[in-house]
């Protein structure tokens, strides 16, 4: 078989939450390794860049692919199924998404669509089809790379992470999630439960722009998420996450701090220069230059700025 | 240990390990070689098969995660007697070339066309935008689609 080692990997599907969880603190306890498999997009591609060379210390593969606990999307709560009628209609402000959801399954759900199209917009431009039918939010986010989409877009809606163990569950936001390039605070008998989102009002503006060298497939250069609330030209609400350009998916916390600090048309575009540039720390890379991804950060809040300014 | 699956129809269990990609088992222990492999990594599309009738890369899933699932791959569409509507456009308005590409081409047609019998050109392109193809310059492919989806609904 051509990847190497890869079949030797011992492999296990687990029944129920409880039992994964059984499972993930008695070997964290001993100190061995464990992978959880959801869609398999980052983790095949690993494997396959960096083949494992002997058995003895592979981690166990636990597929979570399928895990119950994981599935289904739900608004504040209350659990939707593709035509239940009113369902959007609701006071239901909280959406609920599994950390095994998959791309399509986002970009497929009708409520999705009408209360949260800036995931949507950002589960149609990952990868391709194949890539969008297996990979999952969690597996975005417990892979945390800078130039991840779903963790982009999770970070302008402030999304909270619900982290799951024997010693129980928390609830942890996005922003004190990472703790450098590809680290985090989940700990090795943790899992990723689901994400929940406070969602702004239905119509809020939204921007969704990934920049890259074609559509399908492509790693961002650059991409932006934003979501806000303007009330009499004034931002009560300012959300922004940036794919490339730190160690970590970057919040822009100096552009939302000027975005809500007055009126829009206050603002001038210096000013918003200056706070991007502050917020972004680009490398040059394979994929594009510093210099580069600072012009289109710069251009991308920029743009989203002035069509807030028109609302 | 095994595993329970149906491909092209058939249920199989299969003594296999369980972590082994799909495509593996699909062409060493199957025999099935219409599923290509070009890069091994998620961005050609030449293994694409359909899980529960979706398009997936079969070098990104591992055999133990299709238990209890239906997997189709080219051969389960027309073999060369018996070509499906689909299969004959992709050959009669020059869809493949080399070929390495048409297996996953198909089953990305395929699973387009049981959704969208009568699709626009955007969303030809948008369902075959994971399928790499170095010979055609895609148009062929996109005007096979199209070709394919109109005989289907004369004989589908
Ligand atoms: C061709 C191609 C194109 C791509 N395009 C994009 C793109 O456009 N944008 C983008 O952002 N990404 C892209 N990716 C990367 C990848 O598809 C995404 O990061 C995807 O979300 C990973 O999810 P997964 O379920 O496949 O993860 P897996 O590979 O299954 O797992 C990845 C990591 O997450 C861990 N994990 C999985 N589930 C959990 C859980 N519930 N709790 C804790 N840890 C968990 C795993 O243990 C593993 O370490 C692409 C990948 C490929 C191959
Ligand atoms: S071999 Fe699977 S996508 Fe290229
Ligand atoms: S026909 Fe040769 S790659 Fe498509």
């Amino acid at each position: 078989m051509s990847v190497a080692g890869l079949p030797l990997h011992p492999f296990f599907t687990p029944r129920d939450l409880p039992e994964t969880l059984d499972l993930l603190a008695g070997r964290a306890a001993r100190g061995e390794k464990t992978v959880l498999l959801a869609g398999g997009t980052d983790w095949f591609v690993e494997r396959h860049v960096a083949p494992p060379e002997t058995a003895g210390t592979l981690p166990l593969v636990v597929d979570v692919s399928r895990l119950d606990g994981l599935g289904g999307i739900s608004l504040d709560g209350h659990t939707l199924d593709g035509d239940e009628p009113g369902g959007d209609t609701l006071h239901a402000d909280t959406l609920r998404i599994g950390g095994a959801v998959t791309y399509l399954e986002l970009r497929r759900d009708a409520r999705v669509a009408a209360r949260c199209p800036l995931l949507a917009a950002m589960a149609r431009d990952v990868g391709a089809l194949q890539i969008q039918a297996r990979g999952t939010l969690a597996g975005n986010l417990a892979s945390g790379s800078p130039a991840a989409d779903g963790v982009s877009a999770l970070a302008a809606l402030d999304a909270t992470l619900l982290l799951r163990s024997v010693r129980g569950a928390r609830r942890v936001p996005l922003a004190g999630f990472y703790t450098g390039y590809r680290k985090s605070v989940l700990a090795p008998d943790e899992l990723i439960e689901a994400v929940e989102i406070a969602l702004p009002p239905a119509g809020a503006p939204y921007v969704w722009r990934k920049v890259g060298t074609r559509q399908a497939q492509a790693i961002s250069k650059v991409a932006l998420a934003g979501v806000a609330v303007v009330e009499d030209g004034r931002c009560t609400r300012l959300g922004l996450g940036m794919a490339s350009v730190a160690p970590t998916v970057a919040f822009l916390p100096a552009t939302r701090a000027l975005g809500l600090s007055r009126p829009l048309a206050g603002i001038a575009p210096g000013e918003i220069e200056a706070t991007v540039l502050a917020d972004v720390s680009p490398i040059d890379d394979i994929r594009s230059t510093a210099a580069y991804r600072r012009h289109v950060a710069v251009a991308l809040v920029t743009g989203f700025c002035e069509e807030l300014k028109r609302r | 240990m095994s595993v329970t699956l149906t491909v092209n129809g058939s249920l199989l269990t299969l003594e296999a390990p369980p972590a082994s990609r799909l495509l593996d088992v699909l062409r060493e222990r199957l025999g099935l070689t219409g599923t290509k492999e070009g890069c091994g990594e998620g961005e050609c599309g030449a293994c694409t098969i359909l899980l529960d009738g979706v398009p997936v890369n079969s070098c990104l899933v591992a055999l133990g995660q299709c238990a209890g699932r239906e997997v189709t791959t080219v051969e389960g569409l027309g073999d060369a007697q018996h070509l499906t509507p689909l299969q004959e456009a992709m050959v009669t308005e020059g869809g493949a070339q080399c070929g390495i590409c048409t297996p996953g081409m198909l089953l990305s047609a395929e699973a387009l066309l049981r959704e969208k019998p009568a699709p626009t050109d955007g969303e030809i392109r948008e369902a075959i935008a994971g399928n790499v193809c170095r010979c055609t310059g895609y148009q062929r492919i996109v005007n096979a689609i199209t070709e394919g989806a109109r005989r289907r609904e004369v004989r589908p």
